[in-house]
């Protein structure tokens, strides 16, 4: 990936340790990945590295890409899980009913981007912020899911009545190519794209950075707000798309278990890019690290519950060597 | 007429000799003097930047002195404190600032000096109560119960509320800084008639005020700073304000405004009997093409208010405005820019540019627009506009990729402008353009302004330094209490005749005598 979708293009580092930072994250993995090697000798086989990408990384850069857009302009939705968990129930409940696929597709989309215009209308339109509004959408959803489901019973669809479409969303293959992975690289790139590439994703940026100067530059604040989170709830559907495909059923509120580790990605990737702004690249280089120490702890056969512990020391590693370069960087 | 104090028999309450004072390379007061006699009331008057609060902060122990003495009741004070200073007798009237707006009126007025129950940890409310009602009432004849809330008192009554605090500890010298800027005329006649009181029980008065109106009514002596030191110690009854006004200022940067001729177009914003209530009122103005119209007022005049009303920042009640011969009511900033109007912000770090964001980004941001196609950016041309502007306004930094966090007060202004140049803005409003900014900065900063004139832009500058405004500007209006007192030609006026419009020297001697 060249550089300057890296990181926007804006600026060309030139200290040493500007560096060390702008590759930190890629130094990460390369540790990390060199370390599961040596320490589990089935880490390294073609299976697991795929399972890697397909089962821990899809879906989580996905809904990490997601929250980039919300974090982007300066707030954060807590509510992706809502996103991805009405887009899941629209999908299952389409297709139960003999739907079209591709309807339901849409349909499902279109339904994680409504959780964003609720989120929108909070944020942008009363003026509540963006923690306590989407906070106040992850209860409101969650509670609507019980009393769509009879207090939380999952939606399962019959194994022999799934329509081939809805089963090639989760499992099917472009040559040779699992087709989440088609998917994910289609948003990493568009989104990369809209982020860096885009007058929206200039805008959107420096909204994050400095909204009064936007503001004062005649900057339509509000509803660029609007967009990033109708967005992000839109983005957040599709991984609630491949993960019901995935396992054909619906379970309430599962999509809550993204929501920690998308933040994490998100803020690992705008804290170790030179310019400190949340990004595209950053935030699936942050998923990557996450998804290879979640899948080599689990192989060397590490209690699970180590596993967030492992997770936390990332962050703190991270965390340490961006404050050591904001240090030397005063300095300077 | 000098008293015997227990320290000597001095009649000064106040004495600072040669006090120096540097932030970093600035040199804040460079061998100021203030000799305040027992029992007098003292006015400190001096431009923005003159040394006047660096002082008071150094009565205050807020700041210590590089070089001077301080000599308080005749004793000389080398490690003032703010709890010392407080020791001393001597209390501080802020506007707006010290009061804690959660807590209630009697956590405020005895924070730190709480009356205990005899014998106990409790504190004495009652004792709380009796001793503040005793003060309010004495002084200013109201009731203000100690559960109130300092947030739900109106200005005057915060004021009230940081007076009978000081009152409590039996004051020896009050400092009022700038204490009628927020309040309406009959507050401030109940302020100095309480004033002239405290003058009578002997407390010794020290006030600050841009107002010089207020000065010749209230004090009995007037020091003058300029430039971190005191030019000039007068007798009021022997002086005027026209002449404590023409000490304040500087004389000797004339050479540093150009001299150009523009012609003189069509009006380009109009306003008419545009009204705030208790901000501003009828204000009628007409800006022309190539022209630059001043308009500078102190705090509360309005003037700040106006030109955020003009930006869509807060609305007016009632009257007309006209841009580009349309009339218009604009909601929100992003419709003046819609309308071709610029603002060049006083904040400048928080408002004007993104600290942290590129020249490029932060050049481009208002006008980006013209450097999308379909939606996307097209960085070629961007390029060019920014590597051109830099070029233009010589803005002097490693290049258009770097932070504007890198670049100088002066350079960051060149890229606030630059903003509306990119975005081909045909209004600019500049408000205090060159605060802050070095003095080869604002010389750019002044030809350019020129150009703007010479391009057929209308310019409204706000500005409170008044040499400035003189310097640059076709003319100038002046308000003063929310009203335009005063409309110059600046080619036939002096920054004095301005500043004693301005403070209202006229004025101010009909509402407070």
């Amino acid at each position: 990936m060249p550089s300057t979708i890296l990181y926007g293009g804006a600026s060309r580092g030139r200290h040493l340790l500007d560096h060390l930072v702008r590759y930190a994250l890629i130094a990460a993995i390369v540790t990390v990945f060199a370390a599961f090697s040596a320490a589990a000798p089935t880490f390294l086989a073609p299976a697991n590295l795929q399972s890697i990408l397909v089962n821990n990384f899809t879906l989580l850069a996905i809904v990490a890409i997601a929250m980039t857009f919300a974090v982007s302009a300066g707030g954060i939705d807590l509510s992706v899980g809502t996103a991805i968990d009405f887009a899941s129930f629209t999908f299952v409940s389409l297709v139960l009913a003999g739907q079209p696929v591709p309807l339901a597709v849409l349909a499902g989309i279109a339904s994680g981007a409504l959780v964003g215009v609720f989120n929108a209308a909070l944020i942008a339109g009363i003026g509540i912020s963006p923690f306590l509004a989407t906070l106040g959408t992850l209860f409101i959803g969650r509670s609507l899911q019980q009393l769509l489901t009879n207090g939380g019973n999952p939606v399962y669809l019959p194994p022999a009545g799934v329509p081939e479409a809805f089963r090639f969303i989760g499992h099917g293959t472009v040559f040779g190519i699992p087709f989440p992975l088609v998917v994910v690289f289609l948003v990493i790139v568009g989104s990369g794209v809209a982020l860096s590439k885009t007058r929206f994703g200039r805008v959107v940026t420096a909204i994050g950075i400095q909204t009064s100067v936007a503001r004062y530059s005649g900057v339509a604040v509000p509803a660029h707000i609007a967009v990033t989170y109708v967005l992000t709830g839109a983005v957040a559907a599709i991984a609630g798309l491949i993960l019901t495909s995935t396992v054909t059923v619906y379970i309430p509120s599962s999509g809550n278990a993204f929501l920690l580790n998308a933040i994490g990605a998100t803020f690992i990737g705008t804290t170790l890019s030179p310019l400190g702004r949340p990004n595209i690249p950053g935030t699936v280089l942050g998923v990557l690290l996450l998804s290879i120490v979640a899948n080599g702890l689990l192989l060397t056969g590490l209690n699970f519950y180590w596993q967030q512990v492992g997770t936390g020391l990332l962050i703190f590693v991270v965390l340490s060597i961006s404050f050591i370069n904001q240090k030397a960087k005063r300095r300077a | 007429m000098s008293q015997p104090s227990p320290q000597g028999a001095t009649a000064l309450a106040l004495n600072i000799r040669g006090a120096v004072k540097h932030f970093g390379g600035a040199r804040a007061l460079s061998g100021a003097s203030l000799a305040v006699r027992r029992g007098t009331v003292h006015g400190l008057v001096g431009q923005n930047g003159a040394g006047k609060s660096t002082l008071i902060k150094l009565l205050a122990g807020l700041h210590t002195l590089d070089e001077g003495v301080i000599e308080i009741e005749g004793q000389a004070q080398d490690t003032l404190t703010p709890h010392l200073a407080e020791e001393l007798g001597i209390h501080f009237i802020h506007q707006d600032r010290l009061l804690v707006p959660t807590f209630t009126v009697g956590e405020a007025l005895f924070l730190g000096r709480e009356p205990r129950i005899a014998g106990t940890p409790f504190l004495d409310r009652r004792a709380m109560q009796r001793q503040a009602a005793a003060i309010l009432d004495r002084y200013f004849g109201i009731r203000l119960p100690n559960s109130a809330l300092i947030a739900d008192l109106s200005t005057a009554e915060k004021q009230i509320v940081q007076i009978t605090r000081a009152l409590l500890h039996s004051p020896k010298i009050l400092v009022f800084d700038e204490p009628t800027a927020a309040l309406v005329r009959r507050e401030a006649d109940i302020l100095f008639s309480l004033i002239r009181r405290l003058k009578e029980e002997g407390i010794t008065i020290i006030y600050i005020s841009h107002y010089l109106g207020e000065i010749e009514a209230l004090c009995d002596t007037v020091t003058i700073l300029r430039n971190g030191i005191d030019v000039a110690t007068l007798a009021v009854r022997d002086t005027s304000a026209a002449a404590i006004a023409s000490l304040m200022i500087e004389r000797d940067i004339e050479e540093m405004f150009p001299k150009r001729t523009v012609a003189i177009g069509d009006p380009v914003l109009s306003v008419s009997r545009l009204s705030s209530p208790g901000k501003y009122h009828d204000i009628s103005f007409t800006v022309r093409r190539g022209e630059v119209l001043g308009v500078t007022g102190l705090l509360g005049s309005g003037a700040k208010e106006l030109l955020r009303t003009l930006f869509g920042l807060e609305p007016a009640l009632s009257g007309e405005i006209l841009a580009g011969g349309k009339a218009v009511r604009f909601k929100r900033p992003s419709d003046a820019v819609r309308d071709h109007l610029a603002l060049v912000p006083e904040d400048r770090r928080g408002n004007g540019v993104a600290l942290d964001l590129s020249v490029t980004e932060n050049t481009t941001l208002a006008g980006l627009k013209r450097f999308t196609r379909l939606g996307f950016l097209d960085p070629a041309r961007e390029r060019a506009e920014v590597d051109g502007l830099i070029e233009r306004l010589q803005v002097k930094t490693s290049g258009r990729d770097a932070l504007l966090r890198a670049l100088s007060g002066g350079n960051q202004q060149k890229v606030a402008i630059a903003k509306w140049l990119s975005r081909q803005s045909e209004i600019y409003l500049l408000d205090e353009p060159t605060v802050g900014v070095d003095v080869g900065s604002k010389v750019e900063i002044y030809k350019l302004i020129g150009e703007l004139a010479e391009r057929g832009a209308g310019v409204l500058v706000l500005s409170s330094d008044l040499a400035e405004l003189v310097g640059i500007t076709d003319r100038i209006l002046v308000l003063f209490r929310g009203r335009v007192v005063k409309e110059f030609v600046s080619s036939d006026t002096s920054p004095d005749a301005v500043l004693a419009e301005a403070t209202g020297s006229l004025e101010g001697r009909r509402h407070v005598g």
